[in-house]
């Protein structure tokens, strides 16, 4: 072995600061791609400092390593039936997973490419470098786990094939991922993408279904996303050094505001897709814990902490953030039920007794504000009318997080629409936090449109079902529908079902 | 037809992704394919890149300098690495090839068999090797810069993984110069010093203004031509050729090894710039003149500061090695030819 140790010759290889003189700093660090530097000297972003250390060398023996790891389990699973012996609902959970994630790891790398050009310090752009090759390597892992299940399964073929499809999910998890990161200057990416969404919120989906599909023993899913979550907790660690920095240069606002605006996008989009995958779609028995509690603990204690570490503040709709919580993905998870034939998994309603009970227990007063609907649904299915269980009237859909606006009785959801009107258009919120995104920056958002507006401003032709079905990239092989075929509710009353059992 | 036969086709599992079949790849797509394929799905969506307002800042930059470019073809997604890397093939190669520098290292840190270095020889690899970091470092910056600007995830991914193995040379340059300051003196690891001569030193000047013009070379096509048809061919050949000539001349065997080794990334570096070339050249013919174009403007000014650099070595050239410049010169020339931009290729 060399015998000099990394610490001995790290600093030469990241110290490459140099001052500009053949072109402005302007010019080669563009303010609409850099991002809000304040009034700082270039050179005062020189002082930047990972808080984790790596060499070229030791990063491609560590990835090698893992790599060896995921493929050993990926082939033993591969001689098994295990796959096979999956419960549906835990599918749908993993499918829903690849389509949303496995392509916007590649537009991490992007992002994380863009923070190797126009970072302030070379030792930022070094770790941006990783955090690229980093992605790169999710996007391809997950790739390689989704195609070997093609054959058994052509839901799978989302994971490539979801964002190019016009899907409502998609479009909502575009438009959050462009917010946070792949339509962002640098300085906000580094705050949006590796400390609002890496260091707090993707723990959720990964350590969540990790823990999950343990439990289930899903070894492969399992294996694959832990393997994921350690690349990221290291390339995570940009933001903190970033965010010091707008501190010490006087820019604390600039800094809440951007967690403010980060972290609810990402509230919405996690509460969307690993809400129901914890709470409804993983069998009951191997709920390692609900999704409240997993917010509780790596989001208001953890991440929160950290943030506060920093000298920041909690973002000022907190209360709403606590209010939500509680209903707001049960409400999504419900959506996406009712509208099961516009996504590539089959949702599990996840609503039998015994799933009610722990319901109740882990969310009080989840009978009293979800009980009757899914009463009414199941009635529906044990009289036969399947049919009628299925939505038909769109929804409205949120001009930020384009999430459906519920009303739910005795919550913030609970008012007139919430609207605003910016160069003659109406747009009209979901929440308070979200028409607060949009109007302290209109001319960020001004102009986009929601899957219904594309429908109703003539975007989507012909402007039928099958015209949006076709938008939506929906073929009839694909189509969700009930995970459990509807025994959850045949079987609930047995005595009334008639004939809606497949 | 029957109905079993029927049953079975309607059953028939797909072989790969409805994208990849849609693309007309008939074969059993290979691994590199189902792993990289038409990933950068926001290429030329409509009306924007990205779901923010058109005149966000990053929509308008990616419309005007990636949709916008001269250089284009319909169809990115046909472009193939010739050497198919993915990014598992890639560390793995790599972690080899740094085990080889390890063992280079190692023989070298063992003593033994190695010849005093000249004091004046240390002055050299100061004033070009070590401060040689920086203008990698600008090469790895405009291979990021290219990476995330690519119009298809094949062509990122190569940009990627050049920006790699320029991290790579770096970090060795910089163990060297620790390693060199234990013997020679501190300021060999000093990042100030070496700032300096970066910064001041009348040689590197001409090389730093094309390197710092490199950096805003944002046009998708100038990007392309100017970072891995001029600057960086033109770079490599002096600070990998040139300078493993002058090494081994001067019995710095450890540099020549591991300049040697850097040769292979920079050779697979031209093998990608070359499939580039002529896949968008095969797609859509007057690509040719558009990267001729900005290969006629950046190639004078790099040559010349290329040049100028050269005056940092010239007294330590080899006298029957022929001429400096010459190998530069040969070394560059057969790059284009291979890419047929040569003027004299101009059809
Ligand atoms: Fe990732
Ligand atoms: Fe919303």
């Amino acid at each position: 072995m060399p015998q000099l140790r990394r610490s001995d010759w790290y600093d030469i290889a990241r110290d490459m600061n140099w001052n500009l003189r053949y072109v402005s700093h302007e010019q080669a660090f563009p303010p609409e791609i850099v991002g809000p530097m304040g009034d700082t000297e270039p050179a005062t972003w020189w002082k930047w400092d990972e808080p984790y250390k790596l060499s070229y060398r030791e990063y491609v023996y560590n990835q090698v390593d893992k790599d060896a790891g995921v493929a050993a389990v990926g082939a033993a699973i591969a001689r098994s039936n295990l796959f096979d012996q999956l419960d549906e609902g835990w599918k749908g959970a993993i499918k829903a997973h690849f389509g949303a994630v496995t392509v916007s790891e590649g537009q991490s790398t992007l992002a994380e490419s863009r923070m190797g050009r126009f970072g302030l310090a070379a030792a930022w752009r070094n770790m941006a470098l990783y955090g690229a090759l980093d992605e790169m390597r999710h996007v391809q892992i997950q790739l390689k786990v989704a195609h070997s299940l093609l054959e058994k399964d052509p839901q799978f073929d989302w994971a490539h094939k979801a964002y190019h499809t016009g899907n409502w999910a998609i479009i909502a998890a575009m438009s959050h991922n462009d917010e946070l990161f792949l339509g962002s200057d640098v300085i906000s990416t580094a705050i949006q993408l590796t400390f609002t969404f890496e260091t707090g919120f993707t723990n959720l989906q990964f350590i969540g279904m990790a823990a999950d599909a343990m439990e289930l023993g899903d070894v492969e899913f399992g294996a694959l996303i832990s393997s994921i979550q350690t690349d990221e907790a290291r390339h995570a660690q940009q933001g903190e050094p970033t965010l010091k920095l707008l501190l010490e240069t006087g820019q604390k606002d600039l800094a809440q505001r951007l967690i403010d605006v980060s972290f609810w996008r990402a509230w919405h989009l996690f509460a969307t897709l690993t809400g129901p995958s914890l709470d409804y779609w993983t069998p009951l028995e191997h709920r390692a814990m609900s999704f409240k509690e997993f917010m509780e603990e790596w989001i208001i204690r953890q991440f929160m902490d950290q943030l506060e570490d920093l000298g920041l503040e909690k973002p000022w709709y907190w209360d709403q953030f606590l209010d939500e919580l509680d209903w707001y993905h049960h409400s999504e998870h419900a959506g996406i039920w009712y509208f099961r034939n516009t996504v590539w998994w089959n949702p599990d309603a996840g609503v039998s007794d015994s799933e009610r009970e722990w319901l109740e227990a882990k969310y009080p007063g989840w009978t009293e504000k979800f009980g009757t609907l899914w009463d009414t649904i199941g009635e529906s299915v044990r009289a036969d009318k399947v049919d009628a269980t299925f939505g038909k009237t769109l929804p409205i859909l949120c001009n930020t997080c384009h999430l459906p606006v519920f009303k739910i009785p005795g919550t913030t959801s609970d008012c007139e629409p919430r609207q605003s009107v910016h160069e003659e258009r109406t747009y009209t919120f979901c929440s308070e936090p979200c028409q607060w995104i949009f109007d302290q920056s209109p001319q960020r958002y001004v102009g986009t449109k929601t899957l219904i507006d594309r429908l109703t401003m003539g975007d989507i032709q012909p402007p039928t079902i099958e015209g949006i079905l076709e938008y939506m990239g929906i073929t009839p092989d694909i189509a969700g529908d009930d995970a459990a075929k509807y025994r959850w509710a045949t079987e609930r009353q047995p005595q009334l079902a008639a004939g809606a059992a497949a | 037809m029957s109905n079993a036969e029927t049953t079975r086709s309607a059953r028939k599992a797909p072989k790969t992704w409805s994208q990849l079949s849609a693309a007309g790849v008939r074969r059993k797509p290979s691994e590199y394919e189902v792993v990289t394929h038409n990933l950068i799905y926001h290429m030329d969506k409509s009306p924007t890149p990205f779901e923010l307002a058109a005149s966000a800042p990053l929509n308008a930059w990616y419309l005007r300098y990636r949709e916008g470019s001269t250089f284009r073809v319909d169809d990115w997604n046909g472009f193939r690495d010739p050497h198919r890397l993915t990014y598992h093939s890639y560390v793995s190669q790599q972690n080899q090839r740094e085990i080889h520098l390890d063992a280079i290292v190692d023989r070298f840190e063992a003593g033994g068999d190695r010849p005093p270095l000249s004091a004046d020889w240390v002055a050299v690899l100061e004033r070009v090797y070590l401060t040689s970091r920086y203008s990698s470092h600008v090469l790895q910056m405009a291979a990021m810069y290219l990476a995330q600007l690519s119009p298809s995830s094949y062509v990122a991914n190569c940009a990627e993984f050049q920006a790699g193995d320029e991290m790579r040379r770096i970090q060795r340059s910089a163990y060297r110069a620790k390693s060199l300051s234990l013997q020679f003196g501190e300021q060999l690891a000093d990042t100030q010093a070496t700032r300096r001569i970066w910064e001041d030193d009348e040689a590197w000047q001409p090389l730093r203004k094309v390197l710092e013009e490199l950096l805003i070379a944002y046009d998708l096509g100038e990007a392309f031509a100017a970072l891995n048809l001029v600057v960086k061919p033109l770079h490599d050949a002096f600070f990998i050729n040139v300078l493993g000539v002058v090494a081994q001349a001067e019995d710095d065997e450890e540099l020549a090894l591991m300049l040697d080794d850097f040769r292979l990334d920079s050779d697979r570096n031209n093998d990608w710039s070359k499939a580039l070339v002529a896949y968008a050249v095969s797609q859509r013919p007057e690509n040719r003149d558009v990267l001729a174009g900005w290969v006629e403007k950046w190639r004078p000014q790099t040559e010349a500061a290329i040049e100028a650099a050269s005056a940092m070595l010239a007294d330590r050239w080899p006298a029957d090695r022929g001429d400096m410049g010459e190998l530069v010169a040969e070394t560059y020339e057969a790059l284009l030819s291979d890419c047929g931009l040569l003027p004299t290729q101009a059809v």
